[in-house]
């Protein structure tokens, strides 16, 4: 059998946790063979592929994840902070390089601070720093320096995330008007 | 006085949780449980039988024909549940009035008691611990009011929000930015500094070592206090006096993450693949590593392109040369024959060349003699003159 180029990465990548993106050489491998890698994984993992315009990534049955969590908290409570810095959040995560030190200080002067204090992956700058990594390695943020990244179009997923909580939310709080939109 | 054992009235809370939390959030929200909904909730809960020991253990009491639950038990609730009732500051700044009070009386009966100054300085730590904990509580309400506000999971109006937002400001916010504002010589806080550095000094060289010992006790609640205080008066001065320019935006995503914060260990978060290692004895190992091997037995085309480039393809057959050189022995001068050899094929020596031929040197079948003079011969390559001992190559020893 002749696998697609690039096959070896792309699984290492994807069941490594990583998100290919569409910038990388091996997406567009993924994404012109989309229908054998649906295949494929589904029937030797039982895995999910998802491949946006983006990126592409696995999705997991395993439902206690600390890291989707963590890395949830980190940019709620980020976008959070950006915007009562008076921040247009979505600018900033699209286009702005943060550095450790700007990070630091929006979770430091959080309103958030017994959620960042009890949040291993949060709590100190230490930690912060691990957790920064763990997204560099899944490519949700591209490190440009040693104290420097920018997200990657990865944080996307977060982002639609909170639009389909708060989604669900609004359903809950205005059923009538829900239901007659 | 209570027969029951503190134990067994914490089971009795433990096992009618739901009751007891809903008797809680009723009164929370009127003030008092009516008698009809007082039992609407023990029969929701199938639970009638339990009324004797609600108020056999003090949690509720009566009051004319309703209910009320007793104090102690409403502020568990409210901590236990984080649902705090917003105090008006008005009811915060009284602690003001006791604290200054009890200041006075320390500082003014120094010299008295012992035992009524160590009481009271046991007292002024109670206020100030009371103190704190409102405060705390409060803010995390008002905190708790305008994240509301900002995420606006209900839609309402700008000019609703504005009108809710100015409520807040007006009656909780500025008011508790007072109390908590340092440099305003009336507020609490500025007491608080007082009453510190009073501590700071009377814990060093107060006479008797008791009350010394309190006043260091005392002075270490104070320095932390007034970092709790400064947190608080951050998120008020960063966070909830803005709020009127805050909510002037709205973002369906930002309503989503405050919302996500309110739980954020009860919502389910994107799912992501956990990456994992495969064990050795893990029933899909067998599989994997045919996927792994598998990858290899696919051969890709080789394709090999001729180039125009230049350059010398002259490659040394030793077998040629080592024929020669047997063909022509003895040989007296070995790096001279060389040298000849090449000369017959070329115009000039490259170094590169000359040493390839000089291996044959190490050629076993050939009998090397070294010279026993200092005869040596010199070998002039394109880029290196080298000066060499003159080898002799004699014919094989025949055994």
């Amino acid at each position: 059998m002749v696998y697609p180029s690039h096959h070896k990465r792309i699984v290492e990548d994807l069941m490594g946790g990583k998100f290919i993106l569409s910038n990388e050489d091996h997406y567009n491998s993924l994404k012109e063979n989309d229908k054998f890698y649906q295949e494929f994984f589904k029937l030797s993992f039982d895995l999910d592929l998802i491949l946006k315009p983006e990126f592409s990534y696995l999705l997991s049955k395993e439902t206690q994840e600390n890291f989707s969590r963590d890395v949830s908290i980190f940019v709620a409570i980020l976008c959070y902070e950006l915007d009562k810095d008076g921040q247009n959040f979505m600018e900033m995560l699209d286009y702005h390089e943060f550095n450790y030190e700007e990070i630091d200080r929006y979770f430091e002067n959080s309103s958030f601070i017994d959620l960042i204090e009890s949040n291993k992956a949060l709590k100190d700058q230490d930690s912060r720093r691990t957790l920064i990594n763990g997204m560099a390695r899944r490519n949700i943020v591209h490190k440009s320096f040693e104290d420097r990244f920018v997200f990657t179009q990865a944080h996307r997923v977060f982002i639609e995330f909170a639009k389909e909580l708060a989604m669900r939310k609004m359903a809950v709080s205005q059923p009538e008007e829900s239901t007659g939109n | 006085m209570i027969k029951a054992e503190p134990r067994t009235i914490l089971n009795f809370l433990h096992t009618y949780f739901d009751v007891v939390r809903d008797l809680f959030e009723f009164q929370s929200h009127d003030g008092l449980i009516s008698k009809e909904a007082f039992d609407m909730i023990v029969k929701k809960h199938g639970q009638q039988n339990i009324v004797g020991k609600l108020k056999e253990y003090r949690i509720v009491r009566n009051i004319g024909s309703d209910y009320e639950m007793r104090d102690v038990y409403f502020k568990m609730m409210e901590f236990l549940l984080f649902e705090f009732k917003p105090l008006l500051p008005e009811t915060i700044e009284k602690y003001k009035g006791a604290i200054a009070e009890l200041y006075m009386k320390i500082r003014l009966g120094e010299n008295h008691d012992r035992d009524i100054l160590q009481e009271r300085i046991k007292n002024i730590s109670h206020q100030i611990r009371e103190f704190v904990d409102l405060v705390e509580r409060n803010a995390f309400r008002l905190l708790s009011e305008t994240r509301d506000l900002k995420s606006n999971i209900e839609r309402v109006e700008y000019r609703d929000k504005v009108h809710k937002a100015s409520f807040w400001i007006e009656y909780y916010i500025l008011p508790l930015n007072k109390i908590l504002d340092v440099n305003h010589s009336e507020s609490v806080t500025n007491k608080l500094m007082e009453v510190s550095e009073y501590a700071n000094r009377k814990r060093l060289d107060f006479g008797d070592e008791t009350i010394r010992t309190e006043f260091e006790k005392l002075y270490g609640q104070l320095i932390q206090t007034n970092q709790d205080l400064l947190r608080q008066s951050k998120i008020l001065t960063n966070e909830l006096l803005p709020l009127l320019e805050r909510i002037r935006t709205e973002s369906l995503i930002l309503t989503g993450f405050i919302e996500f914060l309110r739980h954020p260990y009860r919502t389910q978060t994107p799912p992501l693949l956990k990456g994992s290692r495969t064990m050795a004895y893990s029933k899909d190992m067998l599989f994997k590593v045919k996927e792994f091997f598998e990858q290899f037995e696919t051969q890709e085309a080789v394709y090999y392109e001729e180039t125009d480039a230049n350059f010398d393809k002259w490659i040394f057959d030793r077998e040629l040369f080592l024929t020669q050189l047997n063909s022509e022995l003895p040989v007296k001068d070995f790096f001279g024959w060389c040298s000849k050899m090449l000369l017959k094929d070329f115009s000039h020596i490259e170094t590169e060349k000359f040493f390839a031929i000089t291996g044959l040197l190490f050629d076993e079948a050939l009998n090397v003699e070294f010279p026993k003079k200092d005869e040596r011969t010199t070998i002039e390559t394109l880029n290196a003159r080298i000066d060499l001992p003159k080898i002799k190559i004699d014919n094989p020893v025949k055994i």
